[in-house]
Parts: C-alpha cells; structure tokens; sequence
C-alpha cells in the first residue's frame, strides 16, 4: 500500500473513533448529573462554648463587652476598613440618633455592628439622593442589629458631613466586614468536625469565602435570625467542596455541608434548620441505629410522633426492654370563666388547636396534645434539633442517649422544648427521663409527659406493689397513683418463673439530683396489644382533663395479666414555675452583658428509674 | 498533486461527518430543553361559572372563596360589596379542612382536603376524597373516594392538588400519600366527573400544585414539586400525559414549593411558593407565602418577586 493510502485510513480509523467517544460522551447537562455528589451533612458534635477560645473571637466579644460598658451599642469598623472619607463617615453616624434608633430596647444596648463603609454606587441610590450625590462626594454605611436581625442603611454626603438619606431593613442581613469575614473563617479553620472531614487541619488558603450574596439580601444559610456565612473548601479532585456554615450571631459553627461544585448543588440559601431536617431524616427517622458501649447494646430511631424510641435494648447479652418512648406531652393551663367560654369555633394558639374542658368552680382548662418527631413526613409539631446525641452522666456512673425536640420558634412564647432521655449505668440500671424546657403559654401550665415502657424481663412477666409487710402481686390491668413515701422501690417486674430476674421500680421524688420537683405520676399496667402503642401513635387522651392521661381507655375492661407480656406506662404530672428565682419548666430571653440575647432555661425533669433486683440486693 | 488526493479526501469526509454528528448531538440536547417544548403560553379565558346556588342562597357578587381556616374550618364564602356578607353552613365543616378548588363550566366546585394543625382518628380517611359542592343545592359532599390513597402519621397528606380541564370537561388531581423522605411516589390521576371514573394514574412525581396550559406546542398539564422549587410541564396528548415531565424554570431558594399557578397573560404567570416538609405546621400560613411573576421572553425565563 502507498504511504499516502496508509496515512488516509489512519485519518479515517482515527476520526472514526474520535467522533465515536464524543458522540457517546455525555453532553454538557448529563456531565453535570453525574458530578452530583451524594449530599452528606455533618452537624456539630461538639460544645460551641469551645469557639469563644478562638483568639479572633474572643477579641471580639471583649470588644463588644468593653463597648456596652461604655454606653455603646455600635461596634465600630476597625480602620484598615476605612479610608479617611469612611473613617469621617462612622464617626458621623456614631453620634447620629437617627441612625442609632434601634439599638436601645427596654433600656438595654442591643449589639450591632457596623459592616461596611463605602463610596456609593449612584444607580443604587434613589433619584432626590442620586441628585446630591451626582455633585457630592457620598458614602454608603451599612450596620447590623445582631437582635433584631435588621440592617440600617445611612447614604451620608462627605461634603456636607450631612445624612442624606436612612433605611431600615427589618429581617435583613448586610454584607460583612472584613472582621467577621475573619472571624468567620477561624471558626471554620478552627471547627474539630471540619478538620475531621478533610482529613487534616486546614489553613486559610485552603478555604474560600462564601460572603453573603449580596447587598442587603438573605444570607446563604439564613437561619432567619441568625447572621451566617459558608466558608467552603473544596477539593477540585474530587469535584466537591465542603461548606462549612458558621453562625455569626451564635459565634459557632451550625452545620457543615459536602456538596458538589456543580452548580444545581451549590448549597446557596439553605437554611441551617434545612441542613438539620436532611440530616436528621436521612439518618435517624424511621431507621435504626445500633449503640454498644458499656456493656449496653442499643437500638433506638426517631419516630413520627412518639419521640426517640429505643427497642431491643440488652446488657451484657440480656433482654432489658423491648421498647421505651414517650409518646406525647399533655399542655394544659387553668383559666377562670367557663361560664362564658364559647367553643362553638375552633382556637389556634401558634399553629395549633387549642382543646378546652370545663372544671369546677367557673374553671376551665385549654391546653395541646403535643407530639414529638421528626422533621419531615410527619405529623408532630414539637420537631427534633440535631440528631441523637450520647453524653456521660454527670457522676461518670454511665452515659445518656438524648433527643432534644423544639417548636421552631422556641423560647417565644406558647412554643416548647423537650429532651427525650435514656440513662443506662454501669451497673445495669437505667432511667427513662422527660424534660421539659418551657416555655409554654403561661405561669399556670400542666404538663403530663406520656411514657410507654415495654419491659423484656421474660416472655411471661408479673407486676407488683410493695404493701406494708410484702410485695402484692397485680392479676388484672390497672392503674395506682405514686405516693411519696418511705419505700425507695414500690414496684417491681419480674419473670413470672424467677422472682429475682426483674427490675424494681424507684419514681422520683427529686433524690436523682437534678433539681427536679418529683413526678407525682400515674403508673399504669397493662397487658401487652400490637394496636396499644407499638406502632407510632397519634394523640392518646385529652390534653386539659386532668382526670385522663389517656391510658384509661385500655382499662376499660381490665384484662388478666398474670404471668403475661405487660407494658407500663407512666405519666408524671408537672406543675411549672415562673417565680423570680423559683423558675420550674421556664425559659426566658434577656439581653446579656453583650448586648445579645441570651435564653436562659429553667428544665424540669421527671420519669423513674429501674434497678435490677439482684443488683440491689 | 493527484497522490495526496486520498489524504485530502479522507480529511474532507471526515469534516463533513464531524459536523453532522456534532448538529446531530446538539439537536439531541435542544430537543430536551424544556424551553424549546413551551415557547407561548396561551391566557384563555376560564370557562368557570358560578354556581346556581349563589342566586337561590341570595350570595351576590363580588364573591371570595377562602380556605385560609383562619376564621371558618373548611370552606367558606365571603360576599358583597364589602365582601364581609358570611356564607358558611355548618355542614361545611363535617369533611374538615380544604386546601384548594376548582370550578367547572356548570359551577360545581371541586375541592381537594388538607390535614391542618391537629390529626383526629378521621382525618386520614377524609384525605383520600375528593369533595364537590353542587351547583344547584349548594351541598358539600364526597364526590369520588380513591381506595389507594392512604394518609398515614408518617405521610399526612393524601389527595393535594387540581385543576379543572375546560376544553374536555376533565379533571387533574394529585396525590402524595405513598411517598417517603428517599422515595418520590406522587400521582396525578385524569378523572372524567361525569362518569367518576380514573381515565388515566400517572406516577412518579410529587405535585403541589396543577394548572392545564395551552401553548403554541399543544396542551401541557403544569404543576409544581413538592421535592424541589421547580415547576414543571408534561404534554397532554388524546388526554393523556404522554412522555416525561420537563422542568421550565425553578425558583432560586430549593426551600420555596410552588403552591399555586396562576396564568395571567400570554407567557406570562403567577405563582406562589411556600416551604414545604411533609408536616403539617405553617404550610398555608399567608406570611410564609412568596409571589412571583414569571414571564417568558427572549427564551428565557424572568422571574420578579412580587
């Protein structure tokens, strides 16, 4: 064959193949599905008290502490932000009372800051300040009103040293400054589940800065009150960043996002409240998941609407219970009037049906049924806050496994925060614990959290209460009211075969040193029934009538429970407290020594603890 | 020369293949750009009327359906000239909440329910119906019961959305009760009122919202994602949906829903968004609820926040 021939067929085998690939290269939108990586969130694991060793942070709050004891309110720009027209500009505004008007509340320096001095953009401008400008030397300044969550905006005319024109933008953020920049971004640098991610520690190079996206507009991970930004580090190897969303209201890191660099997966916009629902949900709702420590191995999950749920929980290889939750907070609150009470209509109080029960005396009580579960795809209203988490006890005896569930808009008024709580000790023993964090509608609220308690003693179990010289065994369902009184153990579950295979039964009465008020509970038993609560319940009873904590309708018609399955249910019933230094099942926000608000959080605790009987012996 | 004639060709052939094959791929792409498929959407006007029972019950015009459940459960009609004239008998109540209508050319109104703020023992049943209020008596009853919806704790929402169907009669409505946090299970049925009867069960997609479109490329059912901030169109063709849905345009923050669809003008419409999880607090309350326009020129889309 000719040289030419050879050199013709190898165009042609090679514009054939050549073709062949990019026909079945994937076009431009296909590359970009398949770079979708799967989306992973990380929340944070750790105290964020840890942030405020932060040597920027702490700098900064100092700052802040040392402006409000002076009477300030604004913390101003440092100077290298500012040129000297800018440096006029703040020094303008910080005597201008217009342009302080929202920093005092109830007395009290709410914390600002100022973000950003600038020359102004004449197209920005509206046309009377266009007009000054056009012939003037103007400056844009920008402050934040950490509290209220609102931007101020002064255009000020350099010439005239004159405020010509002044915004206020409630529920607005402002592009940072320069400082928070920073201080955002050592929060990130500085963030141990950050630095476990990415596999080594970080340095600033290594980051980019999602700043907010743009003048005056929500910032990209918006917790709606919260000022937050998204230091990213990508990783262009493998085609995905992680964002790291730093709350700059909270000074901590609120959640951290692995996310492809494409640009449908470019996390701008998601709240931190939506990070969590998705981590929450992908990982805990309706799904187990195994814990083993100490002797202990446990299988708990979010449910719908009966909080955390642990199951087939064993030690040292034994069946302890087969299944615990609480499975709703009864609200009520006592009101005089009945007599005039119309409930021809329905009431909502924040998004929920008020139920009403008339009393004695012209008393009535209202309250909710309020259910605990997860955040998406169900039908609670109090919703879980980071997923489960595992703690040690205070006397380093065992460790805990918590759930904390809020209304979202908690601790504002008529909105509620519970702690689902498991506590397992070294020695066998384990508590089932409500808690409570207000802070409710009022100073008059009843609260009767609902616990089912599965026991796995034996197949075939008995229940008995402690008379005064010996243990009476119960034979049929039924319910007993929990006296305070000498005994330390009035009850216990045993095998129906061995006696001393079992638990006894310790209420509290405020000796668990917690701080707690006692339980001052209702101790149903009853026989074991697949439709009784093993499933995911809706409401059980009402939430205002004192005299049903909702379990009385499986007593109806008392079955034998002699040497059977039998499940306890137990309901506390709370009395809150907002009494100066009295507070019980409270919570309030003041303004703090920083000028920020700060919750502080009166808990109640209640449920009963069980101990193995060959342990207390 | 002549020897370097079969390099020259072969370099020729191969060009004129590289360029058919490159038109051929990039038409390939162009044929699924959702925008190529809608380039005019068509304002008709509504063939709704309203019902005859409005003249019997002396409810006069200018007349609001309010579903907001913030002064009435369920439905409830305000009219007159200041529109505080209160039509809303108690019988209204008794199938609970509503969360949206439509109205046929008789001036029977179609509604689909809602779970709203408190679950009872019956409210998982009443949200797999489909409710009519008559045009002559006025009475609200249940229309069509679809046995395969099921509302359940961990999914309370059952029949959702839809849309009323001019030019054949037809009703859309949607369903989302099957769907789970991983699985996207959704169903839009075409239902013929006259004979209560499923003409077609289309599955797949998690729909908010519905609204039949005409556009220069046939009829296209819209409706809005309950997943994500899209709102989408699927061609209908002898009324069925026929291929799969295209995405037009999607509202930049993914935690928007489009809830309503409005089409105001030529290419040109209103939506609303709200944020949406599965749950049941706040999804209707009117401060959550975004506006937008959104018009259709130059082949793009515009959307201005209202």
């Amino acid at each position: 064959m000719k040289k030419e021939m050879k050199i013709s067929m190898g165009i042609l085998i090679l514009g054939a193949v050549i073709l062949t690939i990019y026909w079945f290269s994937p076009s431009p939108d296909e590359v970009h599905e398949s770079t979708i990586v799967d989306e992973q969130i990380i929340l944070p694991q750790y105290e964020s008290s840890m942030y405020q060793n932060v040597p920027e942070v702490q700098e900064y709050i100092a700052d802040i502490k040392q402006m409000i004891k002076e009477g300030n309110s604004v913390l101003p720009l440092q100077n290298n932000e500012l040129d000297a027209n800018a440096k006029k500009v703040q020094n303008l505004l910080l005597k201008n009372e217009a342009f302080l008007k929202d920093t005092k509340e109830a007395g009290k320096l709410l914390h600002n800051d100022m973000m950003r001095i600038v020359p102004t953009i004449l197209s920005s401008l509206d046309a009377s300040t266009q007009k000054i400008c056009n012939t003037h030397s103007c400056y844009q300044a920008e402050k934040y009103n950490f509290v209220t969550n609102a931007t101020t905006r002064a255009i000020v005319d350099v010439d005239e040293m004159k405020v010509v024109s002044l915004q206020h933008y409630p529920q607005m953020q402002a592009d940072i400054s320069l400082r928070l920049t920073h201080i955002a971004q050592a929060i990130a640098l500085h963030a141990p589940e950050v630095q476990k991610e990415l596999g080594t520690i970080p340095f600033k190079k290594d980051m980019s800065m999602a700043n907010v996206r743009g003048s005056l507009k929500d910032s990209p991970c918006e917790n709606k009150e919260h000022l937050c930004v998204a230091p990213t580090f990508a990783d262009h190897q493998k085609e995905q960043a992680l964002w790291a969303v730093v709350d700059l209201t909270e000074l901590k890191l609120a959640a951290a996002k692995w996310a492809g660099l494409g640009k449908t997966t470019t996390p701008a916009c998601i709240s931190e409240r939506s990070l969590q629902n998705r981590y929450i949900m992908k990982n805990f709702c309706q799904k187990d998941t195994v814990l083993k420590k100490d002797g202990w191995e446990i299988i708990y999950r979010l449910t719908g609407s009966d909080g955390l749920e642990i199951h087939h929980v064993r030690f040292k290889g034994k069946e302890v219970l087969t299944s615990a939750k609480i499975v709703d907070w009864h609200v009520s609150y006592k009101q005089k009037g009945a007599e005039s009470l119309d409930t021809t209509t329905e009431t909502y109080i924040e998004g929920r049906r008020v139920d009403f029960v008339r009393g004695e005396d012209g008393d009535y009580l209202f309250g909710y049924n309020d259910a605990m579960g997860c955040p998406m795809f169900s039908t609670s209203v109090v919703l879980a806050f980071n997923g489960p988490q595992v703690k040690e006890l205070p006397d380093h005896d065992g460790f805990m496994l918590t759930q904390d569930y809020r209304n979202p808009k908690w601790p504002m008024a008529c909105n509620y925060r519970y702690e689902n709580r498991f506590e397992f000790y070294h020695d066998g023993s384990f508590r089932v614990v409500g808690v409570n964090k207000g802070r409710g509608c009022g100073d008059n609220a009843i609260y009767r959290p609902v616990m089912r308690i599965d026991m796995a003693v034996d197949k075939k179990e008995n229940f008995y209460v402690k008379t005064e010289a010996s243990w009476e065994q119960w034979t049929q369902e039924q319910m007993q009211k929990v006296e305070k009184n000498e005994e330390t153990y009035p009850y216990k579950i045993t095998s129906s075969s061995d006696k001393e295979k079992g638990y006894y039964i310790e209420p509290n009465h405020g000796q668990f040193n917690d701080a707690s008020r006692g339980d001052n509970a209702t101790l149903f038993v009853t026989k074991f029934n697949a439709s009784e609560g093993e499933q995911d319940m809706l409401t059980l009873g009402s939430c205002c009538d004192l005299n049903d904590d909702g379990v009385e309708r499986y007593l109806k018609r008392p079955e034998n429970i002699d040497a059977s399955n039998i499940v306890l249910w137990y309901v506390p019933r709370i009395r809150n407290d907002t009494r100066k230094g009295h507070e019980y099942c409270w919570a309030d926000s003041t303004i703090g020594e920083d000028g920020n608000i700060k919750v502080n959080i009166w808990p109640c605790t209640v449920g009963p603890k069980f101990v193995p009987i060959l342990k207390a012996k | 020369m002549r020897r370097y004639f079969p390099v020259g060709f072969s370099l020729l052939f191969i060009f004129v293949v590289a360029t058919i094959v490159y038109i051929q791929k990039n038409k390939k792409i162009n044929t699924d750009t959702p925008t190529e498929l809608l380039s005019k959407i068509e304002k008709r006007h509504s063939c709704a009327r309203t019902g005859k029972f409005f003249v019997t019950k002396g409810i006069t015009q200018p007349i609001t359906i309010d579903l907001s459940q913030k002064y009435y459960k369920g439905i409830v009609l305000y009219y007159g000239r200041e529109g505080k004239e209160v039509y809303h008998p108690k019988s209204w109540e008794r199938f609970e909440h509503f969360s949206t209508y439509a109205v046929d050319k008789k001036g029977n109104l179609f509604l689909v329910p809602m779970p709203y703020i408190s679950i009872r023992s019956t409210t998982f049943n009443l949200l797999s119906n489909l409710y009519k209020i008559d045009t002559d008596t006025g009475e609200l009853s249940i229309f069509m019961h679809f046995d395969d919806i099921k509302a359940s704790p961990n999914n309370p929402y059952g029949l959702n959305a839809i849309a009323y169907d001019c030019e054949d009669d037809t009703l859309w409505v949607s369903a989302i009760d099957e769907s789970t946090y991983d699985v996207q299970k959704g169903v839009i049925y075409h239902v013929d009122p006259k004979q209560k009867k499923i003409l077609q069960r289309f599955e797949g997609y998690d729909v908010l919202s519905l609204a039949v479109a005409k556009t220069d490329k046939g009829k296209f059912l819209f409706f809005g994602s309950a997943r994500d901030s899209g709102l989408y169109g699927i061609k209908i063709e002898n009324a069925n949906l026929v291929g799969k849905p295209q995405k037009l345009f999607a509202i930049e923050n993914p935690e928007e829903h489009i809830r309503k669809i409005k089409i105001r003008a030529n290419n040109k419409l209103e939506i609303q968004t709200i944020p949406f999880t599965y749950t049941l607090i706040a999804e209707s309350g009117k401060k959550d609820r975004i506006f937008y326009e959104v018009e259709y020129h130059s082949a793009k889309w515009h959307i201005h926040k209202l």
